[in-house]
């Protein structure tokens, strides 16, 4: 007997979530207020869509900002303390430990300087998505292997080539990584920021409902923010894919490699 | 006569020689006035001679051969390559290929040959040509498209050489360049790396640890003490070539290695 490929276990596993998302509800099993059908709620999701598209443009508009200081941040940063010794013995062990802060706790303070729209999100989680995006630039040039540099200086490779040529395309992987961690934490600023303290927006929509016990509603804007998270999660992963070819190209063909590998000794014997 | 004839022959190898270093020490700065890591190195090598180093570990060949490159500079002496001082790295006069193939794994075979062509901006299809032809030199015909991930540890090193060629550099050095490969693989590559060799008439200095493969491969085998490093002989190998496999279980070929293994082990 052969077992179903993963792929096909992982979609019978959703399907089936959300059968019982439907049908749990409609025994009686569990009260609405726990948990609505899953009919209900996309019921709800479409006869109020023009307030959930509403607050998704907010929300998706301070995602947008928040992931560009983010990302151009974390990078400029991330290379200068990353390509720096003075820098990295200077700032690093600082950046690293405040990593470990909930910076959920200086939101207070965004809100006192920035107000209670959308400056105040956006600020927060780039913030948020900052670190891990400056951190694994900072390693990702900090850890390029030492070869690399002494093989391109020996053949002839200025300090700028050794940079655009060696440095950068070496660090594009680990830079990809924070990248795609940096934008889904600023996702997650943005909605936390936006339950915390807000005038629009999903997360605001969600706290919202929640405080009037509105029940199908709260589950419609949480679906809501599944599917911006699942959707941003498969971008991310498509285009590091198409940049990264060279990692990917290994992974993907080292059957076909094997094989021609066997085929060398041929040309060497000749 | 005869000693005429000797300071003729001297004059021409001095004229031909392709390196020259003369009273080359070398300090690495420490806390306590440095380590000694090279000291009064003189060598000559003749155009077109492949001279194989050997020494223990920490002995400082790599050191060395960094100098050669004009990747390091001596704290004391002259290099000369090819009549020339070699205060950086000159690509087009020193090739150098290195232990692990070093080759950028976002880059293509055919890409990772021309990327020395590309730092001083040859063009595209004078590039492209000369990358191929290489890749045919080193047997590799139809693989230019792959990375490195794709290829064994033998046919990265091949691809390592034809980066080191492709400039066509009079001089190339090579530090322990089949030391990651396993033993069948780098039998193969040491044999294809003198048929490449025959075909290009290049000066060779190659650093290796194993025996074998210095006697296998050179023309002269310089062995050096451990640290700080003094070449304490110069050993002449007189197998004729084209060599074979075969060879290596001659009586000469045994006496060779066994010299070798002698003074490394009496080395201090």
């Amino acid at each position: 007997m052969s077992w179903p490929a993963p792929a096909s276990v992982r979609w019978l596993l959703l399907a089936l979530l959300l059968v019982a998302w439907e049908v749990v509800p409609l025994t009686g099993a569990l009260p609405e207020l726990f948990l609505p059908a899953l009919s209900k709620t996309l019921a709800v999701l479409y006869s109020d869509r023009q307030i959930y598209l509403a607050a998704l443009l907010v929300t998706l508009y301070e995602v947008a900002c928040s992931m560009l200081i983010a990302c151009g941040l974390g990078i400029l940063v991330g290379a200068l303390v990353g390509g720096t010794a003075l820098l990295r013995d200077l700032l690093l062990p600082v950046f690293s430990s405040l990593y470990a802060v909930p910076i959920v706790i200086l939101y207070p303070i965004f809100t006192a300087w920035f107000g209670v729209g959308s400056s105040s999100k956006i600020a927060f989680a780039g913030v948020y998505g900052f670190f891990p995006v400056m951190l694994s630039t900072a390693a990702g040039i900090r850890t390029i292997d030492p070869q690399f540099l002494l093989a391109a200086r020996s053949m002839g490779a200025t300090l700028s080539q050794q940079i655009t040529r060696v440095i950068i395309p070496a660090s594009v992987p680990t830079v990809f990584a924070g990248l795609r961690l940096g934008g889904a934490l600023t996702i997650i600023g943005v909605v936390v920021s936006e339950m915390l303290t807000a005038s629009a927006g999903i997360g605001y929509l969600v706290t919202l409902n929640r405080t009037i016990l509105d029940s199908p509603r709260v589950f419609a804007g949480i679906l809501a923010i599944l599917v911006l998270s699942i959707a941003y999660y498969m971008l991310a992963r498509a285009l590091e894919t198409r940049m990264v070819v060279w990692q990917s190209a290994g992974r993907q063909q080292r059957s076909s490699a094997g094989v021609s590998t066997a085929a060398v000794p041929a040309p060497a014997a000749a | 006569m005869q000693h005429l004839a000797n300071v003729t022959e001297l004059r021409r190898r001095v004229e031909e020689a392709a390196i020259e270093v003369d009273g080359v020490s070398h300090v690495y700065a420490g806390a306590d006035g440095g380590v000694a890591a090279l000291v009064d190195i003189k060598l000559a090598v003749g155009k077109g001679r492949f001279v194989v180093i050997v020494g223990p570990s920490g002995c400082g060949k790599t050191s060395l051969l960094m100098m050669l490159a004009g990747l390091r500079q001596p704290s004391q002496g002259t290099i000369v390559c090819l009549g020339r001082p070699i205060p950086k790295p000159d690509p087009q006069r020193v090739g150098v290929i290195f232990q692990e193939a070093s080759l950028f794994p976002w880059l293509s075979t055919l890409d990772n040959i021309e990327f020395p062509l590309s730092l001083r901006g040859v063009p595209r299809q004078e590039r492209r040509q000369r990358s191929k032809a290489m890749l045919s030199l080193v047997g590799l015909e139809g693989f230019g498209e792959r990375y490195p991930h794709e290829l064994s540890g033998g046919m990265k090193q091949r691809v390592a050489i034809a980066r080191g060629l492709v400039q066509d550099p009079p001089l190339l050095l090579m530090d322990e360049p089949f030391a990651a490969l396993d033993e069948q693989t780098r039998m193969t590559m040491g044999h294809e790396l003198l048929r490449i060799w025959s075909t290009t008439q290049k000066t060779v200095v190659f650093i290796t640890h194993s025996l074998t493969e210095a006697v296998y491969l050179a023309d002269e085998v310089l062995v050096m003490s451990a640290r700080p490093g003094r070449i304490i002989d110069h050993i002449q190998v007189t197998l004729p070539r084209p060599r074979s496999y075969e060879m290596m279980a001659t009586e000469q070929f045994g006496q060779l290695r066994d010299r070798i293994w002698q003074q490394i082990r009496k080395a201090p």
